[in-house]
């Protein structure tokens, strides 16, 4: 029997993604600027920011240009490929078109989860690339080596996966609770936490909220591990979070996958 | 002895029989053909499906209570029906709203899980939902579509192509060929959402049956249709199974389809089964009275006809009786010994007319029941 061909699928999805969004050229534009726009305040934002201090836990002027465009790297990869999905999901639910992805003769999670993109967000991913090239050469006592070539991708990879985990996790709730929309609320909390450096996280509030974004939820390793591994230099005390890091996609993926097919099992679909 | 004995008759008893078939003592191949001679393509035993509901009170407070303390009532919507349906059969599932007919059909796609019994399509448990049953059949509900709403219908059966991986040649013949039946060639290019309804759900067939589906369950495949389009839909369905030998299941509540498309009828009601068999049986089984049509010569309508018959309606000349099956040859006789009459004709009552009374019986049945079971005081 021929398993289907998962890339070749994906590939589809992503053009015919791509030739829905041409058609609603405006629509496409509109959302492309507006989110390149909200990144570049937020950039002016910090820009401010250092006028007043020279560093903010450590983190000086460039060494943060860093963090912000590795968080515009992962937000946007994100958005792009799975958060349409998530929130399409909520709705297939409610509606019981989730029904016609349970026919197909194709894993369901990966139906569900990239069925569309959304290519107006990698407008971000661009910015991220030119923010990027601009503060690297500006942090003091930098030095490009391979591994950075090697390691920031696939950390930024690992981060998506881990935000993935939680994001189809929570719209798989939606399944048991018949609706679900406080996805996008959720994303804004987690998104916010996520997209600080964690050592701001300290005291008697911060160490334990630091502890519980990191091992309980691992959102704070997300942008974290892979802009230290840009911006500071790379030292033996980075290899525990990064080895962590892998660890925890894992755990997240893997844990991600059950809930999503626990809730699968009690799927009554809408009545028609 | 008594060793040898024992040896002997224990090597009789290692014979197959040959009335029961051993599979493990044949080749795979034998086993296969065996399962094809004698296995339904739809076999279900005793399934059955209940939704447990909340029960919403009316009111802001009993919602708010409602949001601590929940009342759940069990829906049965399936009551553990039995249901055998051979290879290249088309049959129709009838029945009121609620019946439970969708229920079955997604049950029988694995859409969803029943709560107890078992079924099998063409050998495979449908809610185990094994990728190898999923690319033998297909679910198009006319109420839901699955083609991506802003695009052109080709672009999702490019993708269809994808998912089932059906090769080039293949698919493009199987695609040709579909669109030629359907007559739909020159709207491939045409975003689905700028479709008619009608055009929409031959668009859905045909993403439906490009991977050739050995099994179809159709569920209102011409609901909200104009009669040509219904008639368009139902004259391709047919030829399409006539052609490929498929095994169709279809729900409908337009009893044109029924009657043009399928033989056996099954009626469900209340999540039972309530009758199987042909079209015509559903009369005979059901109907209690046959419709008398009198023509009586010109002034001689006799007053009192009420006393054959409830009288259904009078034209001068014409009247029309309802009356008792079984009395039907007594009445007649009479009324051609008494009255003046130029012609006669006995007929069945028309079939949407027997249906509708029958599910308005069972719905009553029901309802009965309900309360019987709501006066008996619970222990």
């Amino acid at each position: 029997m021929h398993h289907p061909s998962y890339l070749g699928v994906f590939l589809t999805f992503a053009r015919n993604s791509l030739i829905r969004d041409m058609t609603f050229r405006a629509n496409f534009l509109i959302e492309g600027i507006s989110s390149v726009s909200w990144m570049i305040m937020n950039l002016g934002f910090y820009t401010l920011v250092y006028r007043f201090t020279p560093s903010i836990a450590d983190w000086d002027k460039y060494e943060f240009f860093v963090f912000i465009s590795t968080t515009m790297f992962v937000n946007s990869l994100v958005q792009a490929f799975f958060m349409p999905n998530a929130q399409e999901l909520s709705e297939l639910v409610r509606t019981g078109g989730l029904d016609f992805a349970l026919l197909k003769p194709i894993d369901t999670q990966f139906l569900v989860s990239l069925q569309r993109v959304n290519w107006a967000s990698l407008g971000n991913f661009f910015v991220a690339l030119l923010l990027l090239a601009y503060a690297v050469p500006r942090i003091e006592g930098f030095e490009l080596s391979p591994w950075h070539f090697l390691l920031y991708p696939l950390y930024i990879v690992l981060g998506v996966f881990i935000l993935y985990s939680v994001m189809i996790a929570l719209a798989a709730t939606s399944i048991w609770l018949g609706r679900n929309q406080s996805l996008y609320d959720f994303w804004f909390y987690i998104t916010n936490f996520s997209r600080y450096p964690m050592e701001i996280y300290e005291g008697t509030w911060g160490t334990p909220l630091r502890q519980l974004f990191t091992f309980v939820v691992p959102i704070l390793v997300v942008i974290n591990v892979p802009a230290r591994i840009m911006a500071k230099p790379l030292v033996s005390d980075q290899v525990f979070l990064a080895s962590f890091a892998m660890l925890a996609t894992a755990i997240s993926l893997l844990g991600s996958r059950w809930v999503f097919k626990q809730a699968l099992l009690s799927y009554r679909s809408a009545s028609s | 002895m008594i060793k040898a004995g024992a040896k002997a008759r224990g090597q009789q008893s290692s014979k197959p029989c040959p009335s029961t078939f051993r599979p493990d003592l044949y080749p795979d191949a034998h086993w296969s053909a065996y399962n094809l001679l004698i296995m339904s393509a739809i076999k279900i035993r005793g399934l059955k499906k209940s939704y447990r509901v909340y029960r919403k009170k009316e009111g802001l407070l009993a919602s708010i209570t409602g949001l601590f303390q929940r009342d759940y009532r069990e829906v049965d919507a399936v009551k553990g029906i039995d249901l055998d349906v051979e290879q290249g059969e088309f049959v129709a599932f009838l029945g009121p709203n609620g019946a439970g007919k969708t229920t079955t059909l997604k049950l029988l796609s694995g859409v969803i899980s029943p709560t107890g019994g078992a079924a099998s399509v063409l050998g495979h448990t449908p809610w185990l939902r094994e990728n190898e049953y999923r690319r033998r059949f297909a679910l198009v509900m006319g109420q839901k579509n699955q083609l991506w709403w802003d695009l052109p219908a080709q672009e999702s059966f490019r993708l269809h192509q994808k998912i089932y991986r059906i090769d080039s040649s293949e698919f493009q013949r199987t695609r040709d060929e579909l669109v030629d039946l359907l007559e739909v060639g020159q709207l491939l290019g045409q975003p689905v959402r700028e479709l008619s309804l009608g055009e929409r759900m031959k668009m859905e067939l045909t993403a439906a049956l490009l991977h050739s589906p050995d099994v179809l369950f159709l569920d209102e495949p011409t609901i909200g249709l104009d009669v040509i389009a219904q008639h368009n839909i139902q004259k391709f369905l047919k030829h399409y199974q006539a052609m490929r030998k498929i095994t169709i299941l279809l729900t409908s509540h337009y009893m044109k389809d029924v009657a043009a498309l399928c033989r056996r009828v099954v009626i469900i009601a209340h999540g039972e089964i309530v009758y199987d068999g042909s079209l015509a049986g559903i009369v005979d089984r059901f109907s209690s009275h046959k419709v008398l049509t009198l023509h009586f010569a010109e002034e001689r309508m006799p007053s009192d006809l009420a006393r054959y018959g409830e009288v259904l309606e009078i034209v001068e000349p014409k009247a029309k009786l309802r009356v008792d099956r079984s009395s039907i040859a007594k009445v007649l006789s009479s009324v051609l010994a008494n009255h003046a009459v130029e012609d006669v004709s006995v007929e069945d009552p028309p079939l949407e007319e027997v249906i509708a009374d029958m599910f308005a019986l069972t719905a009553k049945n029901q309802a009965d029941k309900v309360a019987a079971e709501s006066l008996t005081p619970s222990p």
